[in-house]
């Protein structure tokens, strides 16, 4: 493996999202660097998808800054776009264009020029196994495959970094694979990657470090080794989560239900 | 935990169960409605009761007024037509039903999102159709209770029938509902098989809009005062034909008439056939929509995805439109991919073009009527000043620019006023793009402009043929038309982006509410607000014996500059909103 300069490509500082009274993400502070899969986990409504909002300029913070790749999201929001991929939770895409057509789309609202947008079309509809329902309109799409369509767009411009949300969700076993392999690639040519997953056995064999939000505070930030610490000697993942975000209690439920 | 019977065993309280599930949606979504939809709501019932007591009370005057000797002597026989009445609601009671309740079964089985919850929990299969068969069939056998029931009790007032004929009215419409909806989901199951449902209710929902502006913008065009006594005559004894003693909806009708006038032995005759059939259609209908839907016949449509197969692999580079390639050069990329991805997206959704139809037809009617007075205004009674008769003439000139304007405004409503929101769930795409918000605008606005500009110059070169204008006069409306729609389309994008809403499923759902008429109504205001910019310097040149052409010349100058200003500075005022959509 090629030894990459370790730049901090996604940067939060003291990020803060309010939605009237209710604090969705209060004082959070990370960075990823380039080369590294960052996993961000966390209960639901915990905060990890208003977070990715805030990173890939859905949603502007109430205060704190986001930086990409050294661009100031509030500042000079263009190029800091320009340089990120994101893949939301929920795949929602134009239902009457075709996945080609999409890709053209997107393309074009990156600026690359049209033979490149071609070819890389081509590439990624063949890598996510699409090439035959490329020209079919997405609302006939499986969810699996909608997924795959919104992940070839957020890679069409090659991003340095992809932000992605639940990026396994509803995918098949293959797919799921697929997309790990890329991901690993991907962060291995200098990308930085951020990912939230509920599938800690993906976090942590994946993700180089670990990020773990709770009622919108980031309790624990590190790589495996340095959450085991924090965790109190817990190994696995899921324990360190449950002891983190106080989620024990549902052992005992579970007991009352056998 | 001891099972004392099994769910759901009874059918007829699994129904009502549903049916009351209904209820408490429909209860608790007025409940938690704003306070102003549940005043229309019951205002809206309160309309409803007020149209049912004067369709009545109209029914019977007009029922009675066909025993006048005058009427006696166009109406060649009043008791045929007085029969056939019955057969008349019945038949178009029936068809309405029917096609009003394939919408909604198609909705309800297969586009609901319900069926597979409600299959799986302990009811009877045929509780969960029969309350989909309810839900489809209550609010089109309401509507049509509302129309024909007033008309067949004054019916029967005037004319004296026996009193069995009121239950039964009710009875037989209660059959032709059932029955009509029996079958509406046999064919559902069947156009299901064979194309996609979303797809099917796009295009039904297009059709359906598309024929009621037709049929209520239709009326425009006949010449009513033209219509003779015998071309009249010809019209009522026409409603006898739908009488034919072939056609089992005339049994049902007839059934009535018969009874009501106590003839027993052919009414009981044929009410019996008709209950009968009505009963045996809608039990063999459910019975066999039900095997159906549940084996999967009709889930499993034809596939188009083989044929497609062979055209993907010998995909060609991209397929430029005409109108892609001529602005190519001139404007950025990323513009060009907004124009061109919303026109396919607006082409391709049916449930848009069922919006966008609508001002088309407008057009085509208003454009009739215009080309049929000759371009001449009304002569009144000649007491007016010739003066005014004079502007009134001049005005008459540029009404074919009216007519298109008018067209241009109704689809800018649509086409500006909705842009953003057009997007909805999927504007992510371009908010996390890296587009400024005025290569946005730029894209949205071209969206709303070009479109406009086409039909609003196709309408004016036809009306302009048609009436023969002259060549200098043409091409003044052109530029007209031209500037004005690009003013228009500028301020009803401003108010698009105030309103916008991003949170919808169907995009005739998207409400902009009061902000949506503010914005319509102060387009059009505005719009004539450059019009008088426009044609006032010519008109008065005119009045005033100077030269037209200078008239026109200062009109231009005005008017582009008020249409300039509607295009820039509504949109700069809400600049800064457009970074902070759907958050």
């Amino acid at each position: 493996m090629t030894n990459i300069p370790k730049t901090n490509l996604i940067q939060t500082q003291d990020l803060v999202k309010r939605f009237g009274e209710k604090m969705a993400v209060d004082q959070v502070t990370f960075q990823v660097a380039a080369g590294e899969i960052f996993g961000f986990l966390g209960p639901n409504g915990a905060g990890k998808t208003t977070t990715i909002k805030m990173i890939v300029g859905l949603l502007q913070p109430t205060s704190g800054s986001v930086e990409v790749a050294g661009f100031d999201l509030q500042e000079q929001p263009l190029q800091a776009k320009a340089i990120c991929g994101y893949l939301p939770d929920t795949p929602n895409l134009y239902p009457k264009l075709s996945a080609i057509e999409l890709l053209r789309f997107v393309g074009d609202l990156y600026e690359i020029n049209h033979e490149q947008i071609e070819r890389r079309s081509q590439e990624l509809l063949r890598l996510f196994e699409l090439t035959d329902a490329a020209n079919d309109p997405i609302d006939t799409y499986s969810h699996g495959m909608q997924q795959k369509t919104a992940l070839a767009s957020a890679l069409i411009h090659d991003p340095q970094v992809l932000v992605m949300d639940e990026p396994t969700v509803g995918l098949d076993p293959r797919s799921a694979r697929l997309i790990k392999d890329i991901l690993r690639q991907l962060a291995e040519r200098g990308a930085a990657i951020f990912l939230s997953t509920h599938i800690l056995e993906i976090a942590e064999r994946m993700c180089d470090r670990i990020g773990i939000i709770n009622d919108g505070q980031l309790i624990a930030v590190g790589t495996m080794q340095e959450l085991r610490t924090i965790g109190k000697g817990e190994t696995s993942l899921e324990d360190i989560f449950l002891n983190l975000t106080g989620g024990t209690e549902y052992a005992e439920i579970a007991e009352v239900l056998k | 935990m001891t099972v004392t019977s099994t769910p759901g065993s009874n059918l007829w309280f699994s129904v009502w169960k549903l049916l009351r599930l209904r209820g408490v949606i429909f209860i608790s979504g007025f409940r938690r409605s704003r306070l102003r939809n549940k005043i229309g709501m019951v205002v809206v019932g309160v309309v409803l009761l007020a149209i049912l007591v004067a369709a009545f009370v109209f029914s019977l005057l007009i029922l009675n007024t066909l025993r006048s000797p005058q009427l006696t002597q166009i109406v060649s026989d009043p008791d045929s037509l007085l029969d056939s009445i019955p057969v008349l609601i019945v038949t178009i009671a029936f068809i309405i039903i029917f096609i009003t309740s394939f919408g909604l079964l198609l909705q309800a089985l297969y586009l609901a999102g319900d069926m597979d919850f409600l299959l799986s929990s302990p009811l009877p299969m045929r509780a969960v159709f029969l309350s989909k068969q309810m839900q489809a069939i209550l609010p089109n056998y309401a509507l049509v209770m509302l129309v024909g029931l007033p008309v067949l009790f004054g019916l029967g007032i005037s004319q004296g029938y026996n009193f069995l004929y009121y239950p039964l009215v009710i009875l037989v419409l209660t059959l032709m509902a059932f029955t009509a909806a029996g079958l509406a989901s046999l064919v559902v199951m069947v156009v299901v098989r064979i194309f996609p449902a979303r797809r099917v209710a796009e295009v039904l929902g297009f059709f359906v809009a598309t024929i009621s502006i037709l049929c209520s913008q239709s009326g425009r065009l006949a010449n009513f005062d033209d219509i003779s006594g015998e071309q009249a005559t010809q019209a009522l004894n026409q409603l006898g034909r739908i009488n034919s003693p072939f056609s089992p909806l005339a049994w049902a009708g007839g059934s009535l008439s018969a009874i009501g006038q106590r003839n027993w032995l052919p009414g009981v005759g044929l009410l019996a056939i008709t209950i009968g059939l009505c009963v045996v259609i809608f039990l063999l209908s459910l019975n066999t929509a039900e095997r159906l839907y549940f084996s999967g016949w009709a889930s499993v449509h034809t596939s188009t995805r083989r044929s497609r197969k062979t055209r993907v692999q010998h995909s060609k580079p991209p397929n430029r439109s005409l109108l892609a390639t001529s602005v190519k050069r001139l404007l950025p990329a990323q513009v060009q991919a907004i124009l061109i991805k919303d026109l396919l997206v607006l082409r391709r959704d049916l449930r848009n073009m069922s919006q966008i139809v609508t001002p088309l037809i407008f057009g085509i009617v208003y454009a009739i009527m215009l080309v049929r007075s000759g371009g001449e205004p009304p002569p009144g009674r000649g007491e007016a000043p010739a003066v005014f008769m004079e502007v009134l003439s001049n005005l008459m000139l540029y009404a074919n620019v009216g007519i298109s304007l008018f067209v241009g405004w109704s689809l800018l409503s649509r086409l500006a006023g909705m842009s953003f929101s057009l997007e909805g769930k999927q504007y992510w795409l371009l908010k996390t793009a890296p587009v400024s918000s005025l290569r946005l605008v730029a894209g949205k606005y071209l969206v709303a402009y070009f479109p406009t500009l086409i039909l609003c110059w196709t309408f004016l070169l036809i009306t302009s043929l048609l009436q023969r204008v002259s060549l200098d006069t043409l091409a003044y409306s052109l530029v007209v038309v031209a500037l004005s729609v690009a003013g228009v389309a500028g301020l009803n994008l401003a108010f698009g982006v105030i309103g916008a809403n991003f949170e919808w499923e169907d995009p005739r759902r998207i409400s902009q509410g009061t902000l949506g008429c503010l914005g319509a109504l102060a387009s059009a205001f505005c719009m004539l607000i450059c019009l008088l910019f426009f044609f006032g310097p010519p008109i008065l040149f005119d009045l005033l014996d100077f030269p037209t052409s200078i008239g026109r010349l200062i009109g231009i100058v005005l008017g582009s500059t008020a249409s300039l200003c509607l295009a820039i500075i509504p949109l700069w005022l809400v600049r800064k909103r457009i970074p902070r959509l759907a958050e």
